[in-house]
């Protein structure tokens, strides 16, 4: 085989895949699963978080907090105006409120998934039924 | 990045970039060659062999199983636990936590379910994917502006650019050292990359774009590869096709792609492969053609991303004429004689703009600079509305300058306002629209053409340009008008409202811009019509369009013919065909009468043999019949140069030698008929203000008399009789025409010349060429002696300087009068023929024709009146006494006498 001479180039790839790729991944994954994951997590939680705000538009209304509604300029129209903008910037924070609590818990519920599943999964493990009712099962 | 800087490629000093030498050097760590840029210095690191190969695909293998096997892992527990749940006769258990921690088997297993889930989640979110997004993917202007300033310090370590390729383009490298290795070649070179890009799903979709048969090209391309160094494995990247690969990613990188694809590994192979741009080049694909598709085939792919994103951000703005901030007001009567762009655009109903970057900066920066309004200044068909549509689509991703934020933009139809007819109700009209503009204080207003606010075209005291300019004083309102450069200069660039207005010019793009319009907008053209475009037809489209299309600027013209194209394709050849040149051709053909299409066989014989058609006709004047066949043959071999007319020909010769026949025939052989040419009798502009006949009054629409009939008949002769007799300030007008192929009308409208044959006939120096002929001077020196003293005070020498060929017409001999005699009786045996009758002539007869009409003084024309009087009035006299009737045969015998054969009764 005209590979031999080039053994150590290729035994680095090799190696990379067999060790890294596919039995490494066991020992990285927890750690990916608690930076890179729950940093992707994260950011995407505040993107769509962002994204939420802009569509509430916050900005603009709070910049026209006292411009008129519906270009009603009589103070009438404008104490209406201003109680509605109120009101409205009010709901809409406590929507964002919620959103954001949401968007919080989705990103906990990732963080504490992996060990609360092992942990678990280790102390129903422990109650010894299993491997009882295994044993039982395929008797 | 600017996208045109070539990047320079940088070799590593220790091993020199040498593919065998670089393997085992310490310096560059097997690269070799490297192209600095802002992710670091760009290199290629990985080895392609069998084993790297087979590794890849191994493990892409080996990881698809591996998650199909966690899948059915997790699979199988959850079934087992809903088996067993199932089973369950008390359902109430499962709500107790007591019961999640039970310990029973199935519970247990269905933790562990979950467990493996996450660790399946993890493995395909890192594993699955092949490739690596690129750095620069997706980022925002800031975040990249951030990043080229930490440049520096990243410059400084190598950066593998192998794991940012797609799979797809992963399998081109590999089917190009594959390649390699079966032609028994050493090296993967840029040509042996471009081959397998090409061979490749997208190398198939670029070549039925070019409209290039990979049968046809498999053979020459596999002779440039075998021309590389022999040899036997291992095979190498070469030095050059690591260059190849490195600047892939630059490309990918300065398009803002995510992974690196196959189009930029073969748009560099090709760019640094001078062999294969030699080798496409010779085969009828030109570098730039080549080129132009990659990058068609890129821009197709970068609308979808763009278009998606738009989507997303379009979801914001509001789907009705209310602003977010809820301040505006309902505006009736504007939304009555308008059309809301921002909504148009939100919808989706409105095209991105390629290129004009430009324009669009001088408008947001004419916008940003204070409350101005702005006026676009352009030709119809240069891309106003495309521009401002563009605005629209900027301002619905709220892309723009906080003057244009939460605004909608507004068209308003100035023809319908002003379409009462009575001035006062107009203007009332334009300030309700106004106020109402004002009080809802988020609209940003187009006018198209706003010289119609002047009146323009009307009649009557229709003028609301001075109450538009108030009204922009007054500074409430933003404004975008249009107009075209003519009317900017009649109607308002003198008045206040030019004052109040930011004049952005829009120019017609160029050829380059066309045809990036062209891609980018033929997509749409193809959904509609169910064909496919070729290039070449864009190409063509650009071109032809830029030459001979004249009433409309560019790129609009190139796009009414590409759409026009896409019907008769469909029409002639149904649907899911390719739009070919010929195609655009055609359609250029029938809009303008001028033969664009390559030359079929029947016209290339027709032009080979014209000469030898217009001797048939035109008798004794050979060097005028060549040189008239020469310059036509110039003409459609695309040999002359594009800015003059055809040939400017001046025929010099006495009354009566064929000077107007030999135009009439080279219409009717060569243009279609012999009515296909303009004839001015220059006898009839013989005084100053004939120019206007010829161009046009300054201002009056109609334009002149021969620039309308060229605008509207381009590909035509243009026949000045009696020049000699002509004003000399017509004559000085012609001297543009000759020189740069075209004239400005009254009007100011270009009309084209260069499509024009312009043959000028004079009798200017007759006498003298009488008088030498009979000298028997030869015709070269009676030229030269015209030229040189005849003409001189006739005409100036820069005039008779632009003419390609001054052609004397000697006087007729009597020889050359007897053909024209026997031309004349064929004449007549013809129109008899249409009657049923035969007409023959003996030789006696035409030869005592010929001396009785020969007069070398007045050419021909004593001829054709001798046949008039002796043989046509006779025939008259027989058929009107009903001496003959169809099937008879006449025969002309000398003495003028006509004889009647009588037809054999049936």
């Amino acid at each position: 085989m005209c590979y031999n001479i080039r053994v150590n180039v290729h035994l680095k790839p090799l190696g990379k895949f067999l060790l890294i790729d596919l039995l490494g991944s066991i020992a990285w994954f927890p750690v990916w699963w608690y930076t890179i994951g729950l940093k992707r997590q994260a950011i995407k939680a505040v993107k769509s978080l962002q994204y939420r705000y802009q569509a509430y538009g916050f900005r603009i209304w709070i910049r026209n907090f006292f411009v008129p509604m519906y270009g009603q300029y009589d103070i009438g129209g404008r104490a209406i105006s201003i109680l509605m903008r109120f009101v409205v910037l009010v709901g809409r924070s406590i929507a964002l409120v919620v959103e954001a609590l949401v968007l919080m818990l989705g990103v906990a519920l990732w963080a504490s998934a992996p060990a609360l599943f092992l942990l678990f999964a280790l102390t129903n493990l422990s109650k010894g039924l299993f491997m009882d009712q295994i044993k039982f099962l395929l008797g | 990045m600017d996208e045109n800087k070539p990047i320079e490629a940088i070799v590593c000093k220790a091993c020199g970039g040498e593919p065998r030498l670089s393997a085992q050097c310490k310096v560059c760590g097997g690269a070799g060659i490297g192209v600095a840029s802002t992710d670091g210095f760009l290199v290629w690191e990985e080895r392609v062999d069998e084993f790297m190969i087979m590794l890849r695909k191994a493990r892409r293998q080996i990881n698809a199983f591996f998650h199909l096997a966690l899948l059915a892992i997790v699979l199988i527990f959850l079934s087992l636990f809903a088996w067993q749940v199932s089973k369950l006769e008390d359902l109430t258990g499962l709500r107790t936590i007591a019961f999640w921690f039970s310990g029973h088997w199935y519970v247990t297993l269905f933790w562990f379910a979950c467990f493996i889930g996450t660790f399946l989640i993890f493995r395909l979110s890192e594993y699955s994917s092949e490739s690596k997004d690129l750095p620069n993917w997706g980022k925002t202007h800031r975040q990249l502006e951030q990043e080229e300033k930490s440049a520096a310090k990243k410059a400084l370590f190598r950066f593998d650019v192998a794991p940012y390729f797609s799979p797809a383009a992963r399998d081109v490298v590999e089917s190009a050292y594959n390649l390699a290795k079966k032609l028994q070649r050493t090296e993967v070179t840029p040509q042996t990359l471009f081959a397998a890009a090409l061979a490749s799903p997208s190398g198939g979709i670029f070549m039925v774009r070019l409209g290039m048969q990979f049968d046809a090209v498999k053979g020459p391309i596999t002779n440039v590869l075998m021309a590389d160094d022999a040899g036997n494995p291992p095979v190498h990247l070469s030095r050059d096709a690591k260059k190849v690969l490195s600047l892939a990613y630059a490309d990918a990188r300065a398009n803002q792609r995510r992974h690196v694809e196959v189009m930029e590994i073969f748009l560099q192979a090709f760019k640094n492969s001078p062999k294969i741009q030699d080798l496409l080049d010779q085969l009828g694909f030109p570098p730039e053609h080549v080129v132009h598709v990659g990058e068609w085939i890129r821009l197709r792919s970068k609308l979808k991303e763009d278009h998606d994103r738009f989507q997303a951000l379009a979801a914001l703005k509001p789907k009705n004429t209310m602003n977010r901030a809820m301040t505006a007001q309902q505006t009736p009567l504007l939304d009555r004689f308008s059309e809301d762009l921002t909504l148009l655009a939100r919808n989706g109903y409105i095209a991105p703009v390629i290129g004009r970057k430009k324009q669009m900066e001088e408008m947001l920066r004419g916008i940003e600079s204070g409350r101005r309004s702005l006026v676009l200044v352009g030709e119809p068909g240069s891309g106003k509305t495309a521009l401002v549509e563009e605005l629209a689509r900027m301002m619905v991703e709220e892309n723009v300058p906080p003057e244009l934020f939460d605004k909608r933009l507004v068209s308003v139809n100035i023809a319908q306002v002003v379409a009462a007819g009575d001035p006062g109700m107009a203007a009332e009209r334009f300030l309700s629209l106004m106020h109402e503009v004002g009080v809802s204080g988020n609209i940003v207003l187009v006018m198209n053409n706003i010289e119609s606010l002047t009146g323009a075209g009307l009649s009557g005291p229709m003028d609301l340009a001075e109450m538009l300019a108030s009204e922009l004083d007054k500074g409430y309102l933003l404004a975008i008008c249009t107009t075209t450069p003519q009317a900017w200069t009649r109607y308002i660039e003198r008045r206040s409202l030019a004052n109040k207005l930011i004049k952005i010019n829009i120019p017609e793009t160029d050829y380059e811009e066309t045809i990036k319009v062209l891609m980018a907008r033929s997509g749409l053209i193809e959904y509609e019509n169910k064909v496919y475009f070729s290039y070449a037809a864009l190409d063509k489209a650009a071109a032809l369009s830029e030459r001979f299309v004249h009433e409309k600027a560019s790129p609009e013209r190139a796009l009414d013919i590409i759409r026009e194209a896409a019907v008769l394709a469909r029409k002639s050849r149904g649907e899911k065909t390719f739009v070919s040149a010929d195609d655009v051709a055609k359609v250029v053909h029938e809009k303008t009468n001028i033969p664009v299409e390559s030359m079929t066989t029947s016209e290339t014989s027709k032009l080979m043999n014209l000469e030898q058609k217009l001797h048939e006709r035109v008798i004794g004047q050979d060097e005028a019949v060549r040189a008239v066949a020469r310059a036509l043959k110039r003409a459609r071999a695309e040999l002359r140069e594009g800015k003059r007319p055809i040939a400017n020909f001046l025929f010099l010769g006495p009354t009566g030698v064929g000077k107007t026949e030999l135009t009439k025939a080279l219409a009717a052989e060569y243009f279609g008929s012999e009515e296909a040419m303009v004839r001015l009798d220059m006898s009839e502009y013989q005084d100053k203000a004939s120019v206007y006949r010829v161009i046009g009054a300054p201002g009056d629409d109609r334009g002149g008399l021969l620039t309308e009939a060229v605008r509207n008949k381009p590909y035509t002769i243009v026949l000045l009789d009696e020049l000699e007799k002509a004003h000399p300030d017509i004559l000085t007008l012609f001297l543009q025409v000759m020189d740069d192929g075209r004239l400005t009308d009254g009007v100011g409208r270009t009309v084209d010349f260069t499509n024009v044959m312009l043959i000028a006939t004079s009798n200017a120096g007759t006498q003298f060429i009488q008088d030498e002929v009979s000298k028997n001077v030869p015709l070269e020196k009676i030229k030269s002696g015209l030229l040189e003293n005849e003409l001189k005070g006739i005409f100036r020498p820069e005039f008779l300087n632009r003419f390609d060929g001054v052609i004397v017409f000697k006087p007729l001999t009597m020889d050359d009068v007897n053909q024209i005699a026997w031309l004349m009786i064929n004449g007549i045996a013809k129109r008899l023929a249409e009657k049923g009758m035969n007409f023959r002539a003996e030789d006696a007869a035409v030869e005592e024709l010929a001396k009785e009409g020969f007069d070398p003084l007045y050419g021909a024309r004593p001829l054709r009146r001798v046949i008039q009087e002796r043989v046509d009035t006779a025939l008259a006299d027989l058929m009107l006494q009903g001496q003959v009737g169809r099937k008879d045969t006449l025969i002309l015998e000398p003495g003028g006498n006509i004889r009647v054969e009588k037809a054999p009764q049936l």
